[in-house]
């Protein structure tokens, strides 16, 4: 098992350092500056900002250096949107807010997934199950950009109950709406997954056995039910995770929240290097690390996965 | 799926869509005279959303609207603008006098300045703040702003003065170009009996005379690039030049070289290279508002930090979490902190419009930025008695890529002009006024505005043929233009829904009224930008321009030097008369030459105005003192919050006193 993690660890250095060379060949070639607005800079000082910010210099040496910082000192360099502000400053500071909505959204998803999934596959064909199920499809069909106005409009501008965005801190009211819109879709997914992967394993002969041992039905189905049933749900919700931890840029703009996300499809739409550079690594990083807890998990959870 | 739960599953969707229908129907019909809640906030606690996150505190870095607002709360400047009109009023300069041409002004400050550490302020703080906007170290975007001030443009370019070591004399550029024109007062050696400012009452004699504004007063001096090759390539092509360069000394212009000069603690003379009548109101401009020198060169780059910044405005930061709430609170150091009425102001940096919207509905936000209710809720919004309807000093219009064919013939791009209907694109945009000139209409009092060229069809259709792509009837009543290359044309904007709005409304005006359909092309605003900036497209490209100072200039300044504006259009009679103009002493008078220039621009129609803006925003009742004026800038001393219901606005405050 050891063997099997730090052998995963050292692939990620590599996969991450190609992740940061794409992205910075990206942004190179996008058109556009960060400095480019409506009112033209003269050249003058267009020719000030490039040598403040060593944009002048040949594009292997500004590779160099970006690569350099990052590998010799883990520093993805200041934002060039935001004069003074450092990128590791600022994921650091919009990963908590990413990351209490995306935990939070996780956990309901899991739980309410889970339960109902688990209640359809048991009573399969049933009123409940059907119902569940459509509503599941309905989760999965509607984006979160129509789900999270609607939300709105009714809780908020309708009936004035919850505010309609911005982040109040944590725990707060702010948080309803956000990890409620940001929840359904997996919430769906995974009740979706639990109830197909329950329905092929409570078939399987191994429950069959359980239950001719004389098994009572809840330890049949929290037990061994479960335990396999949840095969596919693992592998979906580990990079599941990590894409609710490293921001949602949706949920995070219609709702105002201070994000990772928001900031990067912000730095994305300012052509701020480092920023982006710094945003993609670190969402690399956290999916691959999710990924190989996801391979763990399976080892624990289905005894014919063996790690070499 | 069985039949009955099929049927229970419609009627489940059925129920959902009912329940959110009638939700939205009661929010968007309700009779009430304001939109949203009314509720003034317990303390003088102001919240308002000013846009994108701010990119810094530091006043010289950005120059964009939202954070000149907050600039605004933060820094004061020579002066501010007025909260109605927008004209300059004393800030941190009591009063201020000029010359005969508009090209030298002196300004009194007020001696009660003082930062937000209680340190004075004085002359030394403009001087350190006005040559740290222009230096090239600190490449500011805002530096061209202070390009009139004498020298601060080659110091900004990082160029050179050029000496005669065995005399210590200047090169002059007046012998080496002779298309400059004549010299502005404070360009030409002074005449002791005509001073320029003769002592006014409370002054018993005229302002001293320095060596400084002796040599501001000499001849303009000749500059060249300090940059090695960029000289090299200069002189290479300019043999007279060289040669009466070679064995000279090149001396880099400095901050001190350019035409600012403190009298005393509390005068300042600032020197120009041109006339600029319209200088006063381009101070109130972020890039003129003063930085602590000590703080700045102390902490560099982090001096905006909260732990470290010193400001000078009537408020304060006091935190600040970035994509979140940006707090000011009332600076007691401030010059006039008993008329400031609010205690803290609270900005929220937000961009989507529809969540801004939601958040004022609510009673979260007291007022909200310029451009703010989509159209869909104009209907309603428009309505209330807490809408903002008045015109901004901006414009929006539609730029011509005039150096290719066939838009390179001026009858083709009148055609097209010609062809779009701009009263009925304006109403039903709803709020924008339909602009036949280049200066938006109704923002500059006393300003001759001519007309361009009026919606008219039939004679479009005439050009097009005269130009050599006639325009036929087809039997249904529609036209068609066959020989228009349409196919290799195209209208280019950013992705956004007004200006997509916009790209699709003009499509089909050229449809219906000249049968030639342009595609449309939408790009990112950065992509955007850079390929309306080097002109890589055939035909036309959205374009929008807002005032940096009250004065057409900040308009017609876009075709005043050559090539930046995305046209391709330059010409140098109009350059001549916008100098002309600038030069002229009588304000009637250079408004009537400025507006000829603007005529003479329109004849060859290198971009199709459409529109005036409209401020288009929304404030709470409550809320006093903020109006919305051209620039849609708010001077944050004269807001405050009214607890009498009685005194609340019903409607848009009147601009007028």
């Amino acid at each position: 098992m050891l063997r099997f993690i730090i052998r995963r660890l050292l692939i990620t250095i590599p996969t991450i350092l190609v992740v940061i060379t794409i992205t910075w060949g990206l942004i190179k070639l996008a058109p556009g500056n960060f400095y480019s607005g409506e009112k033209r800079l003269p050249a003058a000082i267009e020719k000030n900002i490039r040598e403040k910010y060593s944009l002048d210099k040949p594009w292997y040496q500004q590779y160099a250096r970006t690569m350099a910082n990052i590998v010799l000192r883990f520093d993805f360099g200041t934002s060039l949107r935001f004069e003074g502000q450092s990128v590791n400053s600022i994921i650091w500071r919009s990963l908590p807010v990413s990351a209490a909505v995306g935990v939070l959204a996780y956990l309901l998803a899991l739980v309410v997934g889970i339960t109902v999934g688990s209640i359809a596959a048991l009573k399969q064909n049933s009123r409940w199950d059907y119902s569940s199920m459509a509503l599941a499809m309905l989760g999965i069909s509607v984006p979160n950009f129509v789900l999270g106005p609607i939300l709105v409009l009714v809780f908020s501008l309708g009936l004035y109950w919850l505010p309609p965005s911005r982040w109040g801190g944590f725990p707060s009211k702010n948080l309803i709406l956000p990890v409620l819109t940001l929840s359904a879709l997996y919430m769906a997914y995974i009740a979706r997954l639990t109830r197909a992967g329950m329905l092929e394993v409570l078939r399987s002969d191994y429950i069959r056995t359980a239950r001719a041992k004389g098994l009572s039905e809840k330890d049949v189905v929290i037990k061994h039910g479960l335990r396999g049933g949840l095969m596919p749900v693992v592998s979906y919700t580990g990079p599941a995770l990590a894409f609710l931890l490293t921001g949602t840029v949706v949920v995070e703009r219609i709702f105002a929240l201070p994000g990772l996300g928001n900031y990067f499809i912000q730095a994305s739409l300012n052509r701020d290097e480092p920023l982006i550079i710094g945003i993609v690594a670190f969402i690399s990083i956290t999916l691959l690390f999710m990924n190989m807890l996801v391979d763990i998990a399976y080892a624990y959870l289905d005894p014919r996965v063996r790690y070499h | 799926m069985s039949s009955i739960n099929w049927k229970q599953f419609s009627a489940f969707v059925l129920l959902a869509s009912l329940a959110c229908s009638g939700l939205s129907c009661t929010v968007a019909s309700s009779n009430e005279l304001y939109w949203g809640k009314t509720d003034p906030p317990q303390r003088n606690i102001f919240r308002y959303v000013t846009g994108e996150e701010p990119e810094s505190l530091d006043p010289v870095v950005s120059n964009g609207q939202p954070e000149a607002r907050i600039y605004m709360a933060l820094y004061d400047g020579l002066v501010e603008y007025d909260p109605k009109t927008t004209a300059p009023i004393p800030a941190l300069a009591t009063h201020w006098r000029q010359n005969g041409d508009s090209s030298e002004f002196m300004f009194y400050l007020r001696r009660n300045g003082r930062w937000s550490n209680g340190d004075p302020i004085d002359a030394n703080d403009f001087l350190y703040s006005f040559r740290r906007a222009v230096s090239p170290k600190v490449a500011s975007r805002n530096a061209y702003m202070a390009y009139y001030i004498k020298y601060a443009q080659p110091f900004n370019e990082g160029k050179v003065f050029v000496r005669d070591p065995s005399n210590g004399k200047f090169l002059q550029a007046k012998d080496f170009d002779e298309s400059l024109p004549a010299e502005p007062i404070s360009g030409s050696p002074i005449d002791q009996a005509k001073s320029e400012f003769q002592p006014t009452a409370e002054e018993s004699q005229p302002p001293p005379e320095t060596a400084f504004h002796q040599a501001l007063h000499s001849p303009l001096r000749l500059t060249i690039p300090g940059d090695e090759k960029a000289r090299t390539k200069l002189l290479n092509s300019n043999a007279k030049l060289k040669a009466a360069i070679a064995g000279k000394e090149l001396v880099p212009i400095k901050g001190e070289d350019i035409g600012i000069e403190m009298l005393d603690n509390y005068t300042l003379r600032i020197s120009l290279t041109l006339p600029a009548p319209f200088f006063v109101s381009m101070l109130a401009h972020q890039a003129f508002r003063i930085v602590p020198g000590k703080v700045v060169e102390q902490y560099g780059e982090q001096w905006t930090q909260p732990a470290h910044i010193v400001t000078c405005g009537p408020f304060k930061l006091k935190t600040w979490r970035p994509y979140d709430t940006l707090v000011v609170e009332r600076d007691p150091m401030y010059w006039d902190a008993a008329n400031v009425k609010l205690d803290e102001i609270h900005f929220y940096p937000m961009s989507d419009n529809p969540t801004i919207m939601n958040l004022y509905k609510v009673g979260e936000v007291d007022a909200v930025l310029n451009h703010t209710v989509p159209n869909a809720w104009l209907p309603v919004v428009r309505t209330k008695k807490d809408y903002m309807d008045a015109a901004e000093a901006a414009i929006e219009y539609i730029n011509i890529n005039t150096t290719r064919p066939p838009m390179n013939d001026v009858r083709v791009r009148k055609a097209f002009n010609m062809a779009i209907d701009k009263e009925a694109w304006a109403t039903w945009r709803r709020i924008v006024k339909p602009l036949t000139a280049f200066t938006p209409a109704g923002i500059f009092p006393g300003y001759p505005q001519p007309k361009g060229d009026a919606f008219n069809p039939e004679e479009a259709r005439r050009l097009l043929g005269e130009s050599g792509y006639p325009v036929t009837k087809n039997q249904d009543g529609s036209y068609s233009c066959p020989k228009f290359p349409a196919n290799q044309m195209e209208y280019i904007y950013n992705t956004q829904e007004s200006t997509k709005n916009m790209a699709e409304w003009m499509q089909a005006q050229w449809r219906q009224n000249l049968g030639i359909t342009i595609t449309l092309r939408n790009m990112d605003w950065k992509t955007f930008l850079t390929t309306r900036a080097k002109m890589d497209y055939t035909g036309f490209a959205r374009g929008s321009w807002g005032m940096d100072y009250l004065d057409p200039f900040t308009f017609l300044s876009l075709f005043y030097t050559g090539g930046e504006n995305g046209t391709g259009w330059e010409d140098p009679k109009y350059v001549a008369l916008v100098d002309e103009a600038n030069r002229s002493l009588d304000p009637v008078k250079r408004y009537q030459i400025l507006a000829q220039a603007e005529a003479y621009m329109l004849q060859y129609q290198p971009v199709i105005p459409i529109h005036t803006a409209s401020a288009n925003w929304v404030k709470k009742p409550y809320v006093k003192g903020m109006y919305p004026n051209p620039a849609s800038l708010f001077a944050w001393k004269f807001v405050y919050i009214e607890r009498d219901p009685a005194k609340w606005d019903a409607g848009t405050p009147s601009l007028a006193d």
